[in-house]
């Protein structure tokens, strides 16, 4: 009798290795891609136990529920598989060790289910996902009956087999549904968190750069499954369908065409034609799923799996990344794959060819003068590194500098400077945009062009760092402009203005009487993790901070990123007015900013109620007031 | 049908940088779907054109024409050669070494018939093409034309295609042989460079006073002469001749009855 419990284990082990095969052979279409396996492996555990538990401890139930049911599961199962041992199989109490164990799974298993039943919560998959608390059920109480019959020596009696066959049941139905069903994200999620692309972020820096490409490969960017490096592949195998992603996503919530988990599914199903059909929260504007399936598919088309407009809703603000337990990486699918769109076939969105050819040809997406970059300044009377040769601080401007309401703001930070007596100076008409809408957009070519150019003008100069008000600059700068031969240490502004208060260079009065809420910018937050600066300069300043619900590193984006307001993709809804209704709930009066594309995105929402004002904006007012 | 598009080495209106006009562009968008398509550029370095394979030309033949020589009489060769359907070019230049004249020059030399300002292009069932043909703030003229033509793109036809780098990357430039033919210099043109200065717009014998949707009316020519007309139905001949006399009179192309118009003035009259 033990035996044959025992038995089923391995055998379970074994149906569950040949499932995960099966896969595995569809992630061998995928392009070669280099994997440290041996560090993978011996980082696994660390990389499950404290980046994965990180992300999933932020919904407590469900954090408890998964460390009750695949602790229990894989205890239990692990004990009963040590069991062929014959010293083992024969002691009873140990059996009673086994019985705990599965009885523990059995309380998961009802966890689960009620997340499942009576009715199921809205961000989750139905489908295959709702018939696997029946299968962690009849396995953890089989288990355990038939442990427990071990434990007692009444392995003979009639009950046993009827233990056993329950246990068979669901066991055997668990290691089946490793290769399209819920436990396919246990397996795949394990590989990918060994081979996972980017290693870099279990490391405790963000590794958000996107990967250059190869502009002499044969093919750009991907059009097919085939296309995505084989552990891309497998990371699309990890999705567990939590829907997480989709909460976050503010093109979801505007009501565009994306949901990120249907997205990656679609890559899933993309790949293979048996993959069962999606039970999930659909694109919004409800798109059935069409086209051909498989390794050579093409992906994207009006009658392809995913539409363009989906591709193009993205604003690339990395918060379905943020939220994914399985450490997925939406956003470089989705560069990937507007890279061949772009690249290949030239199918940007309409309302995107203009900015995106201004661009290439004139170094700014509005196709301006570069040399009335610094207009905003008259009368300030902006040092030129050009004159100068060096300074300590470059300032970066960037292309808010154009834009009349950013211009305010950077006139703040320029009058700040002067305030703290830092000797900076500007590149004016040699400064060339970074790059980043280009980038977003999939434009590589033009992106690694802008780089090299302003690479080599960066060059001529001796500075010691670079200041910039653009997050989308900063994160081009400090994080993908080393891949071409650029190396600069770049601060952000709130960053640096904080320096300056803490070494008494600026001496700000209080502004006690303002409330204020900070919306943290996707490329400063997410992207670069700095969250705090500018909340120890509203801090400095005296203002009453109130925080919204989604705040730091969670925060919602404003609808400005990855090129979305040039694509502009129709909605229900749209991405800034969401986030300004998230603002108004605080009551706070003053929204502060750190970005030009938040403030442009932000102060565009008609009937708000607070105002949009630059965090440099607020402190050259309290320094002003302590004059 | 075979589509020649004439390439010149533009720069951008506000860099300054080597590019594809824009309208040359939206002319190659307007070839594409209707045939065979080639791109056509005279002058002393293909490396000028090459945005073209970017955006929707898959193959171009490069003429090497020495700097500082007129580019037309190699171009008018080449296209007596392949005789193209339908030959199309930007309606001016935008700076560098572009005239704007190059298109006339070629129409003369080929002695085709040139429909300039052409927004869309399409082709009959028979044959024949069939040109909208923008005369300005919005008004369109259709035109069937049979025949080799050449027509320039106006910038409301419909803008360019994107740049696709890989699609650039895939096209090829073609170093055809100039014909012998002594290419002499360019014409010489008195042309004077300035900066662009903007001037306001004034709209002749606008009423400075009046109502808004007065000063409208004015200035979109729905009041004035051209309101003023009267509208005869079926009338006499002779009716019709009056009117239309004293109509010409009135804006002045006739003079007033009468008052004949002097004759050549005898130097001794007197």
């Amino acid at each position: 009798m033990s035996y044959a419990f025992t038995g089923l284990v391995w055998l379970m082990a074994a149906l569950a290795l040949v499932q995960v095969s099966r896969r595995a052979l569809l992630w061998r279409a995928g392009a070669g891609a280099p994997v440290a396996w041996l560090d993978g492996l011996a980082k696994l555990p660390r990389r499950y136990l404290v980046d994965v538990h990180h992300v999933v401890a932020r919904d407590a139930y469900t954090s408890r529920m998964h460390a009750v049911v695949a602790g229990g599961l894989l205890a239990a199962s692990l004990l009963t598989a040590l069991a062929i041992l014959p010293p083992l199989a024969d002691f009873r109490p140990y059996w009673f060790l086994v019985a705990l164990a599965f009885g523990v799974t059995a309380v998961g298993s009802l966890l689960v289910g009620a997340r499942r039943y009576p009715e199921k919560q809205k961000r989750l998959s139905a489908g295959r996902f709702q018939i696997l608390p029946f299968l962690l059920v009849a396995y953890a109480v089989g288990g355990t009956l038939t442990a427990l019959l071990l434990a007692f020596g009444g392995g003979g009696s009639l009950l046993a087999p009827a233990a056993l066959a329950l246990a068979a049941a669901g066991g055997l139905g668990l290691a089946f549904e490793v290769r399209h069903g819920p436990m396919r994200h246990a397996a795949a999620g394990a590989l990918h968190l060994v081979a996972h692309p980017r290693p870099g972020r279990f490391e405790g820096r963000p590794d958000t750069a996107l990967q250059p490409l190869d502009l002499d490969a044969p093919r750009l960017g991907s059009e097919m499954p085939a296309d995505f490096t084989w552990n891309r592949l497998l990371s699309y195998d990890a999705c567990v369908s939590c829907g997480r992603c989709e909460t976050a996503c503010p093109a979801f919530a505007a009501g565009q065409p994306l949901n990120p988990k249907k997205l990656i599914q679609d890559l899933v199903a993309g790949l293979s034609p048996a993959e069962p059909a999606y039970a999930g929260a659909p694109y919004p504007g409800g798109r059935a799923a069409q086209g051909e399936r498989g390794a050579l598919a093409r992906l994207i088309g009006p009658d392809a799996r995913i539409h363009p407009d989906t591709l193009w809703s993205c604003t690339t603000c990395r918060a379905c990344v943020e939220e994914c337990p399985m450490m997925i990486e939406h956003v470089d699918a989705v560069v990937s794959l507007r890279r061949h769109q772009t690249l290949e076939l030239g199918a940007l969105p309409a309302k995107a060819v203009g900015p995106v050819t201004d661009l290439r040809q004139a170094g700014d997406p509005g196709g301006r003068s570069l040399g009335a970059r610094t207009d905003f300044a008259a009368g300030l009377d902006l040092p030129l590194m050009a004159a100068r040769g060096e300074a300590p601080v470059l300032l970066w401007l960037g292309e808010g500098a154009y834009d009349l309401r950013y211009g305010r703001s950077l006139r703040a930070l320029v009058r700040l400077l002067r305030e703290a007596q830092v000797d900076f100076a500007v590149l004016g008409a040699e400064e060339r945009d970074t790059g980043d809408l280009a980038r977003r957009l999939g434009d590589e070519a033009t992106f690694q062009a802008l780089a090299r150019e302003n690479i080599a003008t960066l060059a001529q100069y001796r500075f010691a760092r670079i200041v910039t008000a653009d997050p989308h600059a900063l994160h081009a700068l400090r994080n993908e402009y080393p891949a071409f031969g650029g190396h600069y240490t770049v601060v952000h502004h709130t960053a640096f203005l904080l320096e300056l208060i803490r070494d008494g260079r600026l001496k700000p009065g209080r502004l006690a009487a303002l409330s204020v809420t900070y919306h943290d910018p996707c490329y400063l937050a997410r992207y670069n993790g700095e969250t705090e600066a500018p909340r120890a300069v509203l801090d400095a300043i005296g203002v009453a901070r109130v925080e919204m619900g989604r705040s730091g590193k969670r925060a919602m984006c404003c609808g400005g990123g990855g090129g979305a307001p040039v694509s502009d993709v129709p909605g229900e809804r749209r991405i800034p007015d969401l986030r300004m209704a998230q603002a108004a709930e605080t009551g706070a009066g003053i929204v502060a900013v750190a970005c030009p594309s938040c403030t442009a995105m932000l102060e565009g929402v008609t009937d708000r109620k607070a105002e949009i004002r630059d965090v440099a904006e607020l402190l050259l007012q309290a320094v002003e007031a302590g004059r | 049908m075979r589509i020649a598009v004439l390439l010149s080495a533009g720069r951008h209106p506000v860099s300054g940088a080597a590019v594809l006009p824009r309208l040359e562009a939206q002319a190659i968008r307007m070839a594409a779907g209707l045939g065979e398509v080639v791109g056509l550029h005279a002058g002393p370095d293909s490396a000028a054109v090459t945005d073209a394979l970017g955006q929707g030309l898959s193959r171009i033949e490069h003429i090497t024409v020495p700097t500082g020589d007129d580019p037309v009489p190699a171009l008018a060769a080449r296209l007596a050669g392949t005789t193209p359907d339908l030959i199309l070019a930007g309606r001016r230049g935008q700076g560098g070494d572009e005239s704007g004249l190059v298109p006339y020059a070629l129409a003369r030399a080929l002695s085709l018939p040139l429909i300039p300002d052409v927004i869309a292009a399409d082709a009959e069932a028979d044959g024949a093409l069939r040109f909208d043909q923008s005369l300005g703030r919005g008004a369109l003229r259709r035109l069937l034309v049979r025949g080799p033509v050449l027509a320039t793109c106006h910038p409301d036809a419909p803008p360019p295609l994107a740049y696709a780098y890989g699609r650039a990357r895939r096209g090829s430039i073609e170093t055809v042989a100039a014909p012998a033919i002594g290419a002499g210099p360019i014409p010489a043109l008195t042309v004077e460079e300035r900066p662009y200065r903007r001037r306001p717009k004034l709209v002749k014998g606008a009423p400075t006073g009046g109502s808004a949707a007065e000063r409208l009316k004015a200035a979109t020519g729905e009041a004035g002469a051209a309101s003023a007309g009267r509208l005869l139905i079926d009338p006499d001949p002779e009716e019709a001749a009056r009117e239309i006399l004293a109509h010409l009179r009135q804006i002045g192309v006739l003079a007033p009855p009468g008052q004949r118009a002097p004759a050549p003035s005898l130097p001794s009259q007197m």
